[in-house]
């Protein structure tokens, strides 16, 4: 008896540990519960009591039972009003269940979107600057410039200039002696003007 | 035309009633395939299913359904109304507004009761409560 007793406590104690972890809470606001303020929530919610005011929850909100919510509420996954629940407030969530009976008005917004602004409560200590470090370490990599001094022998491209021989083009140019048809001092400088010459 | 010509089909649906609806409560049912599209007003006395693709008014003195894979960019009042498929438009539902698992629905709406599915999807605003009977409606 005495040894199986305190076993059966830490079973019992554990999911409560759970729930004060923070990673993902439950919370149930019960008939008798009433909240009149903001309230946000990382985990699911519950209303079966009246809650005036603001909504946000990480998890999914359902209002039943006879659960009143009057306020906007933002659920990051699923709304669920019950059949005997009642919201009026507009609603932002990725899915909504409005079950028959339920009393619902407000404006809905659903779509992919639904990204909750920051958290509000326990920021600020992971904010510390861990970048200098990085920053020191990068000017050692940088000193490598040695690229420059190996740009120089670019200049020896000095072949490109025999495009000379095109000059040898000029004697189609000779064909002008045709005028030289009529002087026959032109025979002198070659026979081929000749040649073309009489052939007109 | 093409509206006349789907209330000429209608007549004959309406007799082949494979829903039972008509039989049910007596009302006559104009039904949409998925291949028909209808563009305008429609003020029908009876139920009216809708398919394919529709686009305008309706106003209807029964219930309006919208069928799965149904394009609508319509505005809508009828006594029920059952989205399963696309919709864009208000929405007055004299008695009941449901939305099915793959409804999508963008528009103000105005019901008395109001259902929805897990996995529907809606934008605009809701008005729940009595809605102001209409002296015509009969």
């Amino acid at each position: 008896m005495s040894s199986k007793g305190p076993a059966a406590r830490n079973r019992t104690s554990a999911p409560a540990g759970n729930g004060s972890d923070g990673e993902h809470s439950s919370i149930v606001l019960g008939p008798r519960d009433r909240l009149v303020g903001q309230l946000y929530v990382e985990g699911d919610l519950r209303v079966v009591g009246t809650v005036e005011g603001e909504l946000e929850v990480t998890g999914s909100v359902e209002i039943d039972d006879g659960g009143k919510v009057t306020g906007p509420v933002t659920a990051r996954d699923r709304l669920v009003v019950g059949r005997a629940g009642s919201l009026k407030g507009d609603v932002r969530v990725a899915r909504l269940v409005v079950q028959d009976g339920a009393a619902f008005s407000g404006r809905v917004s659903m779509g992919k979107a639904v990204e909750a602004p920051p958290k509000p409560v326990e920021p600020a200590k992971e904010l510390e600057p861990v970048k200098l470090p990085d920053a020191a370490k990068l000017p050692e990599a940088v000193k490598v410039p040695e690229v420059d001094k190996p740009v120089q022998p670019v200049k020896p491209v000095q072949p490109v200039k025999p495009v000379q021989p095109v000059k040898a083009v000029q004697p189609v140019k000779a064909v002008q002696p045709v005028k030289a048809v009529q002087p026959v001092k032109a025979v002198q400088p070659t026979k081929t003007p000749q040649a073309k010459g009489k052939r007109r | 035309m093409d509206v006349q010509e789907a209330v000429a089909d209608s007549t004959a649906v309406a007799s082949a009633d494979d829903n039972g609806d008509a039989k049910r409560d007596g009302q006559r049912k104009f039904t949409m395939g998925p291949n028909d599209s209808l563009e305008g007003k429609l003020v029908y006395d009876g139920h009216v299913h809708v398919d394919g693709r529709a686009e305008g008014e309706f106003k209807v003195t029964g219930n309006l359904e919208i069928a799965q894979g149904a394009t609508a960019r319509i505005s809508i009042e009828a006594a029920n109304v059952n989205v399963k498929g696309q919709v864009e438009g208000p929405v007055t539902a004299r008695d009941k507004l449901t939305l099915g698992k793959n409804a999508r629905l963008s528009g103000d709406i105005v019901v008395r009761r109001l259902q929805i599915e897990d996995g529907a999807s809606l934008n605009g605003h809701v008005r729940m409560g009595d809605i102001e009977q209409q002296g015509s409606g009969g």
